[in-house]
């Protein structure tokens, strides 16, 4: 069994509010140069990205395939998928309730940028990545499931989009498999154990829209080897493996 | 009734006095809801929104909306990144003490209606 290091939850330019820079190739960089096993892109309601990403990082670095739904209630979820093709199908779910894009969008909540391996835009998103899909959590959650994948909580901590924050309460039957918590929460903390009370593994993500976040969160995964089955493996705590400290 | 007149009816705090002719703009609608996609769906062009949200999105949203000025209730204060962007969008931002639907409700008594009205 071995420790490696995780940040579960990485934009790139797809993301509207993420910075032009988050190409592949420098989110790549930037995990190695952390020293991360793996890295998980989760853009805001789309997939679209993913395999750019996992092309840029070739046998260098795992590349989970990730998603962060935006609920009707605007709590965000991230998906973790077992690859891309599934993020992409969950993605296209996702994208069916988000309207196109209109004049006044790219100025104020900022350009989404569809790129390839080496960086270059291929194009531009035209649904509004940045708004509410029409999917509560609990749909949400099940949407996860539904394409093999493992649901968790964002940013717990956070006053805006965590389901906290959201809804008041941690809604327990939606069916989480993990909660994340950011980077103002340090692990092995009192902090931290507020929110393991729900039974359920706490990630610690940086949420990068920034070449300078990747990586500023990370979670200890104790597994074979970085990976998708292995993740699932260690949240469910099979056999020695786990996410987090003992 | 002009933006200033309400504030100081109403004892909002100014949060982007660097807004400039922000105080001057007539204010007749409002819209009162913590769901950016609500806001963006339905708040009136021109008008002000009452919110409990403090995030960046806020800004990006209530700009979108082409909304004139967003009141923070509660006491909630954005931070200074957020306040920066509201300047330069020429979005002028308050905070008030008093909860949503006292705000909501002495905004009505100034003749803000809403939607509906």
């Amino acid at each position: 069994m071995n420790v490696c290091f995780a940040d579960l939850h990485v934009h790139t330019a797809l993301s509207p509010c993420a910075d032009a820079a988050m190409t592949p190739p420098v989110i790549v960089g930037a995990a190695l140069i952390e020293g991360l096993a793996m890295i998980a892109v989760c853009d805001h309601n789309s997939a679209r990205n993913v395999a750019a990403v996992q092309e840029a990082a070739g046998d260098h670095l795992v590349v989970l395939a990730g998603m962060e739904i935006t609920t009707a209630e605007e709590c965000h979820v991230v998906g973790l998928f077992p690859d891309a093709a599934a993020a992409e199908a969950a993605g296209a779910e996702v994208g069916a309730s988000l309207g196109a894009i209109d004049d006044g969008y790219e100025t104020f909540f900022g350009e989404q940028h569809v790129l390839d391996a080496a960086g270059l835009e291929t194009g531009r998103e035209t649904l509004e990545l940045a708004t509410a899909t029409t999917l509560d959590v609990n749909a949400a959650v099940a949407l996860v499931h539904r394409h093999g994948g493992v649901a968790v909580a964002a940013h717990i901590d956070r006053p805006s989009f965590g389901v906290i924050g959201q809804l008041g309460f941690f809604p327990a039957e939606a069916g989480f498999d993990a909660v994340e918590v950011s980077r103002h929460v340090a692990p092995g903390t009192a902090q931290e154990a507020e929110f393991a009370v729900y039974g359920l593994p706490v990630l610690h993500s940086s949420d990068a829209h920034y070449v300078s976040d990747v990586g500023a969160a990370r979670t200890a995964v104790t597994c074979e080897r970085p990976g998708f089955d292995e993740l699932v493996l260690a949240v469910r705590g099979h056999e020695g493996r786990r996410v987090g400290d003992a | 009734m002009k933006l200033d007149d309400i504030a100081r009816e109403l004892g909002f705090t100014e949060l982007t006095p660097e807004v400039p002719g922000a105080r001057d703009t007539d204010i007749d609608r409002g819209y009162a809801s913590d769901l950016l996609s609500d806001v963006l769906a339905h708040a009136p062009e021109g008008g002000l929104l009452v919110t409990l949200q403090v995030h960046l999105n806020v800004i990006a949203v209530a700009s979108h909306a082409e909304l004139a000025a967003v009141v923070f209730a509660g006491n909630r204060k954005p931070e200074d990144d957020v306040l920066a962007k509201a300047a330069a969008e020429g979005l002028a931002l308050y905070s008030s003490p008093a909860d949503t639907f006292d705000i909501a409700g002495r905004l009505y008594a100034l003749g803000v209606k809403g939607t509906h009205a």
